[in-house]
């Protein structure tokens, strides 16, 4: 007779299950790293045997794992890992003896990689003067620093023999490279695109091995594991991040579901392949945690930078003059053909908006797919639905469009005070309708987009959900549009089964149900019955993937 | 879509000559070169394989000849299109061959004949001095049947034609060759169909292609009003095979609309088709009644995803001013289309018939 008991039985829990038929439980019981039993002490004892492994919750609150519906992983963990840390504050002596520090111990030939150098050095670091400081100090190494804006790159001289630039060198399209205002010889500041000639450079180079890629990657999982995340989409994978969560996979360390989101061209932050040529290898990729199921697209910028793209005109500027809207990068009937071919695939379409004009065209191209190929299971998503206009709002229900809801910005930022300098504060403040997408019956799906945000904490997200105030106590008194706030239960909601829903995986995660994965977490409280201002103190005890700990609170 | 260009019927037409393998294209090459008004052509023959076998069987003078060695014409030759029709052009501007007043391109049996109007439709100077002088498909009758329904090439080729010569009628019996000609008239029901008897083959073949882009939409207007006529005739309890997935997805269907069409919505819904559906719009023409110049049509071509420059018409071909357009499609519904035009091209539902409807 087969052993039926139970590897692992939980007990004595308030157990919120994020499934709406049985909302609560007391216990779980996991074999196989699936879920078997869900209820009360009765319902687990039979599954309770000599070997099995059981766990007094002693009340503790329980539920699934957060599933984070768009992150950015590889960069993190290689930063935390393998790069230079230093504040956007730092001088330039600082920064210059960090790099000398860094010199010293690395191996000859080997590239220094660091930042983050605060813009409001450029102009001092983009001189000849600078560059020979930072050559003096870099042993022949050679050496690329970031910005805080991850836009532009400063490096040394040996980094631009290494990247086959000289004075002769031309501009890149949409990007310029520093040069001495005399001679005109190269300062090392790569402007915009230019950063890419040498990060491509660093690529190619064969600087950052597999088995460093995996390594980053595993730093940032274990990251999402101690806030609680058992299961993310990468909104931007290129084929590094693509083998790193294979290889990882493959090795059994992988300590999350992983969805991928292939860019359908080469971002402004990463590099290598995309579109065609990386979509062609994602089942060479696939693993059976690891699924390159998405594309990305980038539809337009930000609107702090004015690139967002608007229905309305930004505010007057010097250079963009009085009615400047912003662009689309892609077209619709671009659009169309990328939704169309990735529909052909089987694959998810996420799409950055951050303006209400591209919402709409993304919104305009969905429509058309649909019209053309009748309903579909795919899911394809706007990220980051955040300025909409109002008749919009019911489209995402109707075409079946998940709302991305990420980063944590529904409450008030710098970020917000940025936007209402380009677009006016009453504009500024019509961000993130939340409640009437829940209202026009949108599935709203919770993301990070770490580590844009300096953190991937799914709890300050849920915090600023529900109060539309800043969890840190920043902008003390001021909520963003409050109107939109959302009650805790739905905010949970938003962070588990609905981007299970959204990434693909809802017969597998999301929910604490018979036959799912036994990915569950343990929080040092209750937070259905926590103050909403405190929910963003919440704490992770313990984080189980496939009934495995993955992370444990010291 | 680019605004409307001026029609030009003073350029070179090209014909393209296709059919599948042992179809019989070769032979009827060779009888159309006898002609002595095919003086002025050129030939361009599209070998399949390493051997040029073929060509060897065209009585043609080497002037006349260029051969194309690299297989299939596909994206991959046709560079070396573009390069051959440039260089006939040249010499007979030269002075070197005679003038030149009509290239025919022979494909290999297996060929896509798509990218060999891409080329004609895509390529700005070729655009300035040739024209597409529509497409003969032969079939032939003993093995056509069985080649429709086993080869989606073959049907493609059918599907897209301006013209079917049906061969080696002789070797059949009538029943037969009814059931055919029966089964091509479903694949392609805008299509003209010749029938050489006893391997005598109608030689004003080309002559009776369309002279010019109005004539050919005429006749396929012309043409979808005797087929409404012959569905009419068939009747609500037809028992004809009119299954399409007998013909690889591949099917035929046509509109008329009696409201002027408002063109920017129009060419913005032609767009979205291109753009989502463009690989299985096997082949798209139209004449479009617009309504900023109702005295004027438009005159449409499109082949997948490359469409052709409007043309604008100097007046209607005929007292008949409705918008009439043809779809050759694989896998695309008929209702598909109609409820796009509604939804994206601004056409009113009420106005959307097809010529059966509009032929009551």
């Amino acid at each position: 007779m087969p052993d039926r008991s139970a590897d692992l039985v939980f007990t004595n829990g308030r157990i919120y299950t994020l499934d709406r038929k049985r909302p609560w439980a007391s216990a779980v019981a996991v074999k196989g790293g699936r879920i078997v039993a869900v209820g009360e002490a009765a319902d687990v004892s039979g599954l309770t045997g000599a070997s099995t492994r059981v766990v007094d919750l002693k009340g503790a609150m329980m539920m699934p794992g957060i599933v984070d519906v768009h992150a950015h992983l590889m960069m993190g963990g290689q930063a935390e890992l393998f790069e230079l840390r230093f504040p956007p504050t730092a001088s330039f002596e600082t920064l210059i003896a960090h790099v000398g520090e860094a010199a010293v111990k690395a191996p000859e030939g080997s590239w220094i990689i660091g930042g983050q150098w605060g813009s409001d050095l450029l102009p001092k670091l983009n001189r000849l003067e600078a560059l020979a400081a930072l050559d003096r100090v870099s042993q022949g190494r050679p050496v690329m620093l970031r910005d805080d804006t991850y836009h532009n790159r400063w490096v040394n001289s040996q980094a631009l023999a290494l990247a086959g630039l000289s004075a002769s060198s031309p501009d890149p399209e949409k990007g310029s490279i520093g040069r001495d205002a005399g001679a005109g010889a190269l300062t090392g500041m790569m402007i915009e695109s230019a950063a890419g000639i040498v990060e491509r450079t660093i690529a190619q180079s064969g600087h950052y091995t597999q088995e460093m890629d995996r390594a980053a990657m595993a730093r940032s999982i274990a990251t999402l594991n101690s806030y609680g995340v058992t299961a993310f989409l990468d909104a931007a994978a290129m084929q590094p991040i693509l083998a790193a969560l294979k290889g990882l996979d493959d090795r059994g360390e992988l300590t999350a579901w992983s969805v991928s989101a292939m860019p359908a061209v080469e971002p402004s932050f990463m590099f290598g392949i995309a579109g065609d040529e990386l979509i062609a290898l994602r089942e060479q990729y696939r693993g059976a945690h690891a699924k390159p199921d998405f594309v990305k697209i980038f539809l337009d910028g930000v609107p702090g930078a004015r690139t967002a793209a608007f229905h309305e005109p930004y505010t007057k500027d010097p250079v963009l003059g009085c009615c400047f809207h912003g662009s689309t990068i892609v077209t619709v009937p671009e659009l169309i053909r990328w939704v169309g071919k990735c529909e052909k695939l089987g694959l998810g379409v996420k799409i950055h908006c951050a303006g209400d004009a591209a919402v709409s065209q993304a919104l305009d191209a969905i429509d058309v797919v649909r019209s053309f190929n009748g309903p579909t299971k795919l899911k394809h998503h706007i990220a980051h639905a955040s300025y909409i206009a109002p008749t919009d709002i019911a489209r995402f229900a109707e075409l079946g469009v998940v709302a991305d809801l990420s980063p944590f910005l529904w409450y008030p930022t710098s970020f917000l005070e940025g936007h209402k300098q380009t677009m006016g504060e009453a504009r500024a403040l019509r961000f993130w309708p939340n409640r009437d997408l829940l209202a026009a019956g949108a599935l709203l799906a919770g993301g990070s987009d770490w580590p844009v945000m300096p953190n991937p904490d799914p709890w300050d997200g849920i915090e600023g959900l529900v109060t539309r105030r800043n969890p840190s106590g920043a902008f003390p008194g001021a909520s963003l549009w409050p109107e939109q706030a959302i009650d805790v239960a739905t905010a949970l909601e938003i962070f588990t089964i609905n981007s299970a829903r959204a990434i693909g995986l809802a017969d597998t995660v999301g929910s604490i149900e018979i036959g799912k994965s036994a990915d569950l977490i343990v929080l040092d409280r209750n937070v259905l019955e926590t103050p909403a201002e405190d929910l963003a103190d919440t704490k992770v005890l313990t984080t189980y993937f496939e009934g495995r700990v993955v992370y444990e609170r010291a | 879509m680019s605004a409307p260009e001026p029609s030009n019927d003073a350029k070179i037409p090209v014909t393209i000559l296709t059919g599948f393998l042992g179809s019989g294209k070769t032979t009827v090459l060779n009888r159309l070169l006898r002609k002595p008004s095919l003086a002025g052509a050129a030939v361009i023959v599209n070998e399949f394989g390493a051997v040029g076998l073929d060509h060897l069987l065209i009585e043609a003078s080497e002037e006349q000849f260029t051969l194309l060695d690299n297989g299939c014409v596909c994206c991959t030759v046709r560079g070396d299109l573009v390069a051959t029709l440039k260089e006939l052009d040249r010499r007979s501007e030269a002075g070197e061959t005679p003038p030149l007043n009509r290239v025919i391109i022979e494909t290999t049996g297996l060929a896509d004949p798509a990218p060999i109007l891409h080329t004609l439709m895509a390529e700005a100077e070729l655009m300035a001095r040739f024209r597409i002088g529509g497409i003969v498909t032969t079939v032939d009758a003993v093995n056509g049947a069985a080649t429709l329904e086993r080869h989606v090439e073959a049907t493609k080729q059918v599907a897209v034609a301006d013209r079917l010569l049906v061969t080696k009628t002789d070797l059949v019996s009538d029943d037969a060759l009814n059931a055919l000609l029966h089964r091509l008239d479903h694949l392609a029901p805008t299509v003209e169909q010749t029938v050489a008897r006893n391997g005598e083959i109608e030689l004003d073949l080309l002559a009776s292609l369309p002279a010019d882009a109005a004539a050919a939409v005429t006749r396929i207007a012309t043409r979808l009003e005797a087929v409404a006529h012959h569905d009419h005739h068939c009747g609500p309890n037809c028992q004809h095979d009119h299954r399409h997935d007998a013909h690889h997805g591949i099917q035929s269907f046509s509109f008329v609309i009696d409201k002027p069409v408002e063109w920017d919505a129009f060419a913005r819904w032609l767009d979205y088709v291109a753009a989502l559906r463009g690989e299985d719009l096997l082949r798209f023409k139209g004449l479009v009644h617009v309504a900023d110049e109702p005295e004027r049509p438009l005159v449409l071509h499109g082949v997948q995803h490359v469409f052709h420059p409007p043309a604008r018409l100097d007046r209607w071909p005929s007292a008949d001013r409705r918008t009439r357009l043809v779809f050759i499609v694989r896998d695309i519904e008929r209702e598909t289309i109609a409820r796009t035009l509604v939804k994206f091209a601004s056409i009113d539902a009420d106005s959307i018939a097809s010529p059966v409807l509009a032929a009551a």
